[in-house]
């Protein structure tokens, strides 16, 4: 019950401040973009070659939810990571430079319970942040395009291809996959809060976050590396476009998420190692 | 009530405590004074658990902070010198989430603390819009929520004016009174430090160097500044009747002798006594004495932890 009320604090920390609200305000401007020219005659005309090359029809299939899976497949990863670990790589450091963790640590609170409630907070952001460029998106194309027709999914790198005829079939699977890139994400959190946890600036802990996970994307294209493909993080973070397949692997998807779960309480640990040793003179 | 026993403590091989002891009794003002790097901040930074020491501990109600940390924690409320609260939020915000890290949040409790510091009218603006000494008195309402036994004061006058920090000794007493509430007070302000503390310890370079009742100083003989002409002369005349010279123009008398007499008997003997006044030695005098003379000593060795 405690650990609950203090999260709620630990929440309202966090989203009363206005840079966390910065991702939000950029999505929504790049989702109005990403429709404006989804809505242009050169690009739907590429769209409509892509669609109908796979034998589709595109009335269909060029659909709210089919852009949806655009907007979030495609922005999450590049665009979202920054917002990600901007606000992760603030939550421990930015206090312990503005100096509110001393009043947090004169408290009869163990450092452990500290760090899992700031866990838990930079968590439900992750997911939160991930659900609400779904709706917004989603929201956005039904104005665009109206809420009816299926969902067309192409990932090459991923190697999954599946279309859902059904407006409900395809909601489902999309609603499925906002959680599970919500879940991913997480992963790009955790790196950023272990390196909050440690006496740096936070610019500095979301920098670094932000290059382990850009040097992991480019060292991943490289052809020699494809073998070692599923030792990259960014790779299994990819791995919930799986729940988009016509039939779900639950072990594939179970062994990524195993990965990344265990990833995530090696940082935790990591950080939590580092927060525990540190000296926070008054 | 608190007490530290041997704290060593080093940063980067650096010594910045070196084997300090001492207590604060129960209901007692403690002052801890010392220059800057004295190993002040770090002293009250391993009472409160944010520093590990590296040999010894400090013990509050008997409860070993390195040990039980929540436990003896749980007594104590802290002040900061220019605390830091989330300046986005309200000051009423504030204390919710600073006080739910001890316990559930009692709101009446904190109205009345709230009302008692002189807050009520501003706790729901954001603290971003407070001064210095709405942020101290929100600081104080923080450290008293929920009800701590000790209060840690490091530094908390410091950038307040002068009606600030009389309000904030006055406030501070009248806890001690009602509460029996022990404090333990780190300032540079030393005629502060006099006027509320009972006793005091001073460091030195990471040493305990002194320790003192304050109410021994109040009872010491007084000093005398005079000045006369010639000195030299007067000096000779010191010499003969047991007056000790502490510097040029301040004398200590031996108790036998009435001040008075001596200076009847330096007019009878040639000297001109243009001024002759007691005065009580402050504990920025005793201050200053005893820093000065560890200053002149050698560097103290840095005994290294085992």
């Amino acid at each position: 019950m405690n650990f609950l009320s203090q999260l709620r604090g630990e929440l309202r920390k966090l989203f009363g401040r206005r840079r966390t609200y910065m991702g939000y305000v950029v999505f929504l401007a790049m989702e109005a973009i990403i429709l404006f020219v989804f809505k242009l005659p050169r690009s739907q005309r590429s769209m409509r070659e892509l669609i109908e090359t796979n034998g589709l029809g595109f009335d269909n299939y060029y659909s709210s939810l089919t852009v949806t899976y655009w907007i979030m497949g495609f922005s999450m990863f590049l665009l979202g990571s920054i917002y990600f670990a901007l606000v992760a790589g603030d939550i421990v450091a930015k206090e312990s430079e503005d100096g509110n963790l001393r009043l947090v640590l004169a408290r009869p609170v163990s450092r452990l319970r500290i760090l899992l409630l700031k866990y838990a907070a930079v968590s439900i952001y992750t997911v939160s942040f991930v659900l609400f460029v779904g709706i917004t998106g989603y929201a956005m194309a039904v104005a665009a395009l109206g809420w009816d027709g299926g969902l067309f999914v192409w990932n090459y790198k991923m190697k999954v291809f599946a279309v859902f005829g059904s407006w409900g079939d395809g909601m489902g699977r999309i609603a499925l996959a906002a959680v599970g890139i919500g879940i991913s994400m997480i992963t790009l959190s955790s790196i950023a809060f272990m390196f909050s946890c440690f006496k740096m600036k936070p610019a500095a802990a979301t920098i670094v976050a932000l290059s382990i996970l850009f040097v992991d994307l480019v060292l991943q294209e490289f052809p020699f590396f494809k073998p070692y493909e599923q030792y990259f993080v960014t790779w299994r973070m990819s791995n919930w476009v799986y729940l988009l397949e016509m039939n779900i692997s639950w072990a594939k998807l179970a062994g990524s998420y195993a990965f990344l779960f265990g990833l995530n309480a090696t940082l935790f640990l990591i950080g939590f190692t580092a927060f525990r040793l540190r000296d926070f003179k008054t | 009530m608190l007490s530290v026993t041997g704290l060593c403590k080093s940063f980067g091989g650096k010594p910045a405590l070196l084997d300090v002891s001492f207590h604060v009794e129960s209901g007692e003002i403690h002052g801890l004074l010392g220059h800057n790097g004295a190993g002040k901040s770090t002293t009250l930074g391993i009472i409160l658990g944010m520093v590990e020491p590296d040999r010894g501990e400090a013990l509050v109600g008997g409860i070993s902070v390195q040990k039980d940390h929540s436990a003896a924690l749980r007594q104590v409320g802290a002040i900061f010198e220019s605390p830091a609260f989330y300046e986005y939020l309200s000051g009423w915000e504030n204390l919710k989430i600073l006080s739910g890290y001890s316990g559930p949040f009692d709101p009446k409790a904190a109205r009345d603390v709230v009302e008692r510091v002189g807050l009520g009218h501003r706790i729901d603006d954001k603290v971003e819009h407070y001064s210095h000494g709405m942020r101290q008195r929100l600081a104080l309402a923080q450290s008293l929520l929920p009800e701590p036994k000790v209060l840690l004061l490091d530094e908390p006058t410091d950038g307040l004016d002068p009606e600030g920090i009389k309000w904030f000794r006055d406030f501070i007493l009248d806890l001690r009174k009602e509460r029996g509430m022990t404090v333990l007070f780190n300032s540079h302000l030393l005629a502060e430090v006099e006027q509320m503390c009972d006793r005091v310890t001073i460091l030195r370079e990471g040493r305990l160097v002194h320790r003192t009742d304050l109410k021994s100083l109040q009872h010491e003989a007084p000093i005398y500044e005079v000045d006369l002409e010639p000195w030299e002369g007067a000096c000779d005349f010191f010499k003969l009747n047991g007056v000790s010279v502490i510097s040029p123009g301040r004398i200590s008398l031996p108790p036998e002798l009435e001040p008075a007499i001596l200076v009847a008997a330096l007019v009878g003997s040639g000297v001109r006594v243009s001024s002759f006044a007691p005065v009580r030695r402050s504990l920025e005098d005793l201050y200053l004495e005893i820093t000065e003379r560890h200053s002149k000593d050698q560097a103290l060795p840095f005994i290294p932890v085992a």
